[in-house]
């Protein structure tokens, strides 16, 4: 077979010279020195890549370092990333840099993250990759830093905008590139302006309403690519039944684009077992939940759903808010409000505490409770100490050294950790695999983010999670229709984000509040959550259908 | 191979003549000599300017962390694939690239010394992936002898920029010039008997990514250019080729015992 070889002509060229120039020869350490460095970061292999060699700490899943294969080897540095929710972009984006740093291909690095996960991405780099990243601070020199981790926010703005565009980066990143899939918006023309060499694009919901979604995308890895806007949207909304049967598109997508699933990822998932603790009222709780029910419904002006649901997590939550409404009003019937509040201060111990102690107290295991209301977290916490059970608490709020020590805490000393929905992001707990929704959030996607703190890679024993929900509630509705409907507990949700934004329900919550506020009876009330999960449910099936195409 | 970064950093320094200020085994404080400040510290303008007003110049001090877990000791941290290590690497292989060396010998007898031309070379497998190989190539420029690892035989000798005294050299008597062609030879010949498949699969990988962008742009007379364009990026990108490049070489004149023990070796 014949190739080309092609002979290194400058450098004899050069020899003769040089050899006659005594400045310009080595000495033995330093000739030596080069030839070391030319054995270290050779790359030996067509398939493997040399990064994993110098991150001996880490340990990569064989998707993720296919991916970085993929991308580096197939795709020549400009990729989107489109794995689903928890398969770890983050990572394969680090080892992707990782490795183009490694051959002294990338120097100049930028990276747009979400303000959220700016101090996580640092983190990770520095950490896991020993990637010497910063974040953009106050003062932020966007020539003479190497690597620099912002938001898109920050690096558009009018301050910041002309000096990055006058930088020429050897990579690009950008975290939830969905965001930049409208062209005609100003984050997709910065990003497109900036002068880049290597571009990933990191998203789970590479297509979230249309196929020009992903046309955009992917214009911005490789102008040109799949053609012009018009063109495009010619070619393939007219005949939009012939998208799926396009082998080409299909093709072409999938040398850009690297997607895995998590059932194709061969990795063993630990179970996820879930058990739903039904919890009955006492009398004089149930009497006291109409009491609370009626009363808002007599002052038509407000829904009672909001004070409703906080008494199914704590007396407390609901006093608080009671009061501070009471607060708010100018005339109020002063009786009947003092009667409720009355009711509400005399109850015992609320039944969901009571058997959350019981639950914990039979176990020597960790536990993570997550709570919606902050009265509740700062009650369950009093109870947990009265009853000599060691817990702490965690918020959103708090400092970053604060959650790093109550992290600790909870892994060294504490059972069980109470933390408010807030917490949800940002922590890995990985330690822990028991967890008990105290309360339910209306908000699915919510829920898989509780859960997903725990039930993650590097989780190596089964997960179980417990939902508390009061009998004969509004709890029992939203649990056996919103939740077991459509099967979120046992479905790793991944494509609900998808296919809520897909049905225009951004806001779920809302949604269930004013199915609720608006219904006359607990029956219509029934019938039209049913509907809603209908929806979804036939929307999930018909999107698997849809998903082939990727 | 560096097995211990810290110590080759240390080296490196040293070789410069900077002084190196150890305080553990993962800090260390380096001062500057001015040519390093100049190749490492970014900041021409300042020379110019202590040169235009003749002033010596004071160069800066890095302070290195070579540690894997990150320190908050306002050192710089400093690991394969950082951007200082990828510009202290650039500055030794330019530096580092031809070389005359004599073996180190004693006494008062008179010492020939024969010459060998030590060619360090990589070999790029560029196509659809690539990869390298490296090779250590010695050849007696008396003889003609070839030898392989030939950095491997010289790690454990005394090398001097200086010739000894009372050494003398034996001259060449192939020339330099002829001798790469003939390591060049050897090389390529070893390079044919090679396992060929990535070839034929970088070849095709091109095949398949030209038609698609056939199929593509078929229609679009106004993208002719793109196009066109785009089959240049991809034949640069996945054409199957071999280049051989040259770390580095030099002549190295060995005494004829150390000749032996190499060709024997």
């Amino acid at each position: 077979m014949s190739i080309p070889i092609s002979r290194d002509e400058t450098f004899i060229e050069e020899y003769d010279e040089a050899i006659k120039t005594p400045s310009q020869l080595a000495d033995w350490q330093l000739f030596k020195q080069s030839y070391q460095i030319a054995e270290t970061m050779k790359i030996p292999s067509f398939k493997d890549l040399v990064a994993p060699k110098f991150l001996p700490h880490l340990e990569f899943l064989p998707h993720q370092i296919e991916c970085a294969e993929k991308v580096i080897q197939h795709m020549n540095g400009r990729a989107l990333l489109a794995d689903e929710v928890g398969l770890g972009k983050t990572i394969e984006a680090g080892l992707i840099l990782k490795e183009y740093m490694l051959r002294g291909l990338v120097q100049k690095v930028l990276i747009l993250v979400p303000a959220s996960l700016v101090n996580q991405w640092a983190l990770e780099l520095n950490q896991k990759f020993l990637i010497p990243a910063v974040t953009s601070g106050k003062r932020v020199d966007w020539q003479n830093t190497n690597i620099l981790i912002s938001t898109l926010d920050t690096a558009k703005s009018a301050r910041h905008r002309q000096a990055i565009l006058e930088q020429d980066y050897d990579f690009v990143i950008v975290d939830e590139a969905h965001k930049l899939k409208n062209h005609k918006t100003k984050n997709f023309q910065f990003v497109q302006q900036l002068s880049k060499k290597y571009c990933l694009l990191l998203t789970a919901t590479p297509v979230q309403n249309k196929l020009t979604d992903i046309f955009n995308l992917i214009s911005l890895l490789k102008p040109g690519y799949l053609g012009t806007y018009e063109d495009f949207i010619q070619q393939y909304r007219e005949q939009k039944r012939k998208v799926d049967e396009d082998p080409y598109l299909k093709q072409l997508i999938s040398k850009v684009m690297v997607r895995n699933r998590r059932s194709d990822t061969g990795v063993h998932w630990t179970k996820r077992e879930i058990e739903t603790i039904w919890v009955p009222f006492t009398d004089q709780e149930l009497e006291t939940y109409h009491q609370v029910e009626q009363f808002f419904k007599h002052n038509t002006a407000i829904s009672s759903i909001t004070y409703v649901r906080e008494f199914c997590s704590s007396r407390e939550a609901c006093y608080l808010s009671i009061k501070k409404w009471i607060q708010q009003q100018e005339n109020i019937d002063l009786p009947v409000v003092k009667d409720l509040l009355a009711a509400i201060e005399q109850l015992p111990h609320h039944a969901k505490a009571l058997k959350l102690v019981e639950l914990i107290k039979s176990s020597d295991e960790k536990f993570i409770v997550f709570t919606e209301y902050r009265a509740t977290q700062i009650y369950l916490q009093w109870l947990l100490q009265q009853e000599k059970i060691p817990a702490v608490i965690y918020r959103g709020g708090f400092k970053k050294g604060k959650k790093d020590w109550m992290r600790q805490l909870f892994q060294n000393h504490a059972q069980v950790m109470i933390a408010t929905e807030a917490a949800g992001e940002g922590i890995n707990l990985q330690f822990c695999h028991r967890l008990i929704n105290y309360d339910l959030p209306w908000n699915p996607m919510r829920l898989e983010q509780r859960i997903g703190r725990i039930h993650r890679f590097g989780q190596e024993n089964d997960v179980k999670i417990y939902n508390f929900a009061l009998k004969n509630t509004v709890e029992e509705h939203v649990m056996n229709l919103l939740y077991n409907k459509i099967q979120l507990f046992e479905n790793v949700i991944g494509h609900l984000e998808q296919i809520l934004s897909d049905l225009n329900l951004p806001n779920i919550e809302r949604e269930v509040e004013q199915i609720f506020e608006e219904s006359k009876s607990v029956g219509e009330s029934k019938i039209k959550l049913d509907n809603l999960t209908s929806v979804i449910q036939s929307y999930q099936q018909d999107n698997e259908a849809k998903e082939h195409l990727l | 191979m560096i097995t211990n970064l810290h110590d080759f950093l240390h080296q490196y320094f040293t070789i410069h003549d900077c002084d190196v200020i150890t305080e553990s085994n993962t800090e260390m404080t380096i001062r500057l000599t001015r040519e390093l400040d100049q190749v490492l510290m970014n900041r021409p303008f300042y020379w110019h300017y202590m040169d235009k007003i003749g002033r010596v110049g004071e160069p800066m001090s890095l302070y290195l962390d070579t540690s894997t877990k990150k320190k908050d000791n306002k050192k710089e941290w400093i690991h394969f694939g950082s951007p200082r290590l990828q510009q202290i690497f650039h500055h030794i292989k330019q530096n580092a690239r031809f070389t005359i060396l004599y073996e180190e010998t004693s006494g008062d007898i008179k010492t020939p010394l024969h010459p060998w031309l030590v060619t360090n070379i990589m070999v790029h497998y560029r196509g659809k992936q690539k990869k390298e190989s490296i090779h250590s190539i010695g050849l007696q420029l008396i003889n003609g002898m070839m030898k392989a690892n030939m950095m491997k035989h010289l790690d454990a000798f005394t090398m001097d920029l200086r010739m000894s005294d009372y050494s003398f050299t034996i001259s060449p008597i192939i020339k330099p010039e002829s001798g790469f062609k003939r390591i060049f030879h050897y090389l390529e010949n070893s390079l044919l008997d090679e396992d060929m498949q990535w070839v034929e699969e970088s070849k095709k990988a091109l095949r398949e990514e030209i038609q698609l962008l056939d199929y593509f742009f078929h229609q679009q007379e106004e993208n002719k250019e793109i196009l066109e364009k785009e089959k240049e990026r991809l034949t640069e990108r996945l054409e199957p080729r071999i280049e051989i490049e040259i770390i580095n070489a030099g002549l190295f004149y060995l005494t004829e015992k150390s000749s032996q023990a190499i060709i024997k070796d």
